[in-house]
């Protein structure tokens, strides 16, 4: 199976294909390379129109916006003015720490929820799997709208849990649950659950199993099987959802626009004003530059805590 | 048989041949407006008439403003023909001279009334913003009383655009609505916004204040009148409430072609028959003189522009808010991003 440049893997029917290349290359080894050099323009040329959709369409406008942010809107010239502008004013870096910090705070609650969740479904029966599974894929169905204002209907002020705790005597006024960062943290992590949850559940499926037997036999205790063997082995895809809950957190606008009662402001909210209100593409564009910086640097410091543990 | 099937196969080449032809006759005009139950109006009382009688195809953009109509005038390629807008929008589009000024001889329009010609907008629509609140909570008389939390206690929800609520909050700390007319005092609007905002949701979309006073998420409203006319459980009043009118605006730089069509789109808005049929979907009634006695009297009374509602308001001072605007949008961004 091991063919100079063959990109067949995995998939059963292909590796009687596979096979019949093996031979081939056997027989003759030059023309394999050959050929797997002309395999290698094919992919290329395959790859092609993905690529130049990628640059094109998202790539270039993405260096055009941050060429904005350091030029004069009306000559064209070189300016760092509008970093002074975004400097001078404290709102925007306030918005920009705060959303960073309620991103970990949401990866934080997502964590905590969805690691026992996924491996609570691992230990099921395989029929109520399936139900388990089911229902974190079903909230992917519903329009995040719908679902944001559901929230409402449960945590609102004359919403369920307030009903409940106001009948049953244990508060005098409902709790604000909504229209505060609480709010928006339930709305979030109820809505990113799911990217954590399956890639969790995928990989602790395939953890080996005989691992755990063999640290049982060898005496440790069913808590140190678990922190030595099982956890590490399902950290690195734990730690990449987490990674993509973050990310995908710090862009949210619906979200804290309903939940947050507009007095939450984020970074998203910030650029619906400063780019559809005020017409202040500039500004944005400065803003979506520092914001791609940190994300960027944070990514990078990440690969490296990963490569240096590896 | 053979000769049927010869014809049949005649009459489907001539007919692929014929559609194109058929596709280069209706011709498209772009518009930007708020769209939703609006565009379906616009739609059903405006658009299908005109295909078929000019073969103008309508497509509309939504939402318009103030930023789309300066992007596509930088970008050189003016692709919408008109925006809606409030008078404020009105008054910055004209300052960054991106409106060519209606032609009124050429338009044509039907009788309509006066402040709704402006040399640069075509007054469409007439809108108030108002105060609602829930029908089991003790009713506000004037703004004074809608800011008093104390008296008045619950939750307000508010718009998050400056433009819509600044005036109110003056008048909140006491400035009558001839004064606010004239220009506001920012200090005392924000002195207003900064007392009552631990009780406040700010709303963006236009039918948020009217759900979360039916799902007793709040108890006082600050809303657009179509919103909360006819809602049940909701009450409203005029009373100090703001007028304004919704403009086409003409994008500068637009063909001769466009403006032909766009102005026939326009006119056929000014027949006051094609006014009744658009406020029967949405309550906000068209310029023309004539629509209030063409309506039934209960759906005429929830008119902004019905006498006794709108003797009791007053008129947005959309010059005000554009020489301002700079000012506005500072403090506005002080008191929304820093809270």
């Amino acid at each position: 199976m091991t063919l100079p440049g063959s990109y067949e893997s995995g998939p059963v029917a292909s590796q009687t294909v596979a096979a019949a290349h093996d031979v081939a290359a056997e027989a003759t080894a030059v023309p394999a390379r050959r050929r797997a050099s002309l395999r290698q323009w094919e992919l290329f040329f395959l790859l092609l129109p993905m690529l130049l959709l990628i640059v094109l369409i998202f790539d270039l406008p993405i260096l055009n916006a941050a060429y904005w942010s350091i030029s004069d809107p009306k000559t064209g010239a070189l300016t760092l003015g509008h970093f002074r502008d975004f400097l001078d004013s404290t709102a925007y870096l306030r918005i920009i720490w705060r959303t960073f910090f309620l991103s970990l705070e949401v990866t934080a609650a997502t964590i905590l929820l969805g690691y026992p969740l996924a491996y609570w479904a691992t230990k099921l029966p395989p029929r109520w799997r399936i139900v388990v599974l089911g229902l974190v894929v079903t909230t992917f169905w519903v329009s995040i709208l719908v679902r944001t204002y559901a929230w409402i209907v449960i945590l609102g002020s004359a919403g369920l849990i307030n009903r409940l705790l106001m009948w049953a005597g244990v508060v005098s006024r409902p709790i604000e649950f909504l229209y505060n960062e609480f709010g928006i943290l339930v709305g979030m992590t109820n809505v990113l659950l799911p990217f954590l949850v399956l890639p969790l559940f995928a990989a602790m499926m395939r953890v080996d199993m005989r691992l755990l037997q063999v640290a049982e036999t060898l005496g440790a205790s069913r808590f140190r099987i678990f922190w030595q063997v099982f956890f590490p082995l399902t950290l690195p895809t734990l730690a990449a959802s987490a990674i993509l809950v973050f990310i995908l957190s710090l862009g949210f606008y619906i979200t804290p626009a309903v939940l947050g009662g507009g007095r939450v402001p984020l970074v998203a909210n910030m650029m619906d004003l400063l780019i559809n209100r005020f017409a202040r593409w500039e500004t944005a564009a400065v803003v979506s530059v520092v914001l791609m910086v940190v994300t960027l640097s944070l990514y990078a410091v990440y690969q490296w805590l990963r490569e240096k543990n590896a | 048989m053979k000769k049927y099937l010869g014809n049949f196969a005649l009459l489907c080449t001539v007919s692929l041949l014929a559609m194109p032809v058929q596709a280069q006759e209706v011709k498209e005009l772009h518009v930007m407006h708020s769209g939703g139950e609006y565009g379906d109006a616009l739609h059903k009382c405006v658009e299908e008439q005109l295909l078929k009688e000019a073969g103008i195809k309508v497509v509309a953009e939504t939402p318009g403003g103030f930023a789309k109509m300066q992007a596509q005038a930088t970008s050189g390629v003016i692709t919408n023909a008109t925006t809606d807008g409030s008078t404020g929008d009105l008054y910055r589009l004209i300052a960054a001279d991106l409106l060519e000024p209606i032609d009124w001889a050429k338009l044509n329009p039907q009788p309509m009334f006066d402040e709704a010609k402006h040399e640069y907008g075509f007054g469409a629509q007439y809108y108030s913003t108002i105060m609602a609140w829930r029908s089991d909570v003790p009713a506000p008389r004037n703004f004074v009383d809608f800011f008093d939390t104390e008296k008045f206690a619950g939750r307000r929800v508010l718009p998050d655009y400056p433009e819509f609520v600044l005036a109110f909050a003056a008048m909140g700390d006491g400035m009558t609505p001839e004064e606010v007319s004239k220009g506001l005092d920012l200090d005392r609007a924000f002195k207003t916004l900064e007392r009552v905002k631990d009780d406040t949701i700010w709303w963006q979309s236009g039918a948020q204040p009217a759900q979360l006073l039916k799902d007793q998420e709040a108890q006082y409203a600050i809303a657009w009148s179509g919103r909360v006319a006819d809602q049940e459980g909701v009450s409203y009043s005029f009373n100090q409430g703001m007028l304004d009118i919704s403009w086409w605006m003409v994008a500068k730089g637009i063909s001769d072609e466009q403006r032909d069509m766009l102005y026939r789109w326009i006119q056929a808005q000014s027949v006051p028959e094609n006014q009744k049929c658009l406020v029967e979907v949405i309550p906000y009634p068209g310029a023309s003189p004539d629509l209030e006695k063409m309506v039934p009297e209960d759906l005429a009374k929830t008119f902004p522009t019905y006498s006794e509602n709108k003797k009791v308001q007053w008129l947005i001072n959309g010059k005000w808010w554009h020489d301002n605007a700079a000012e506005v949008e500072r403090r506005w961004n002080e008191f929304k991003l820093l809270q």
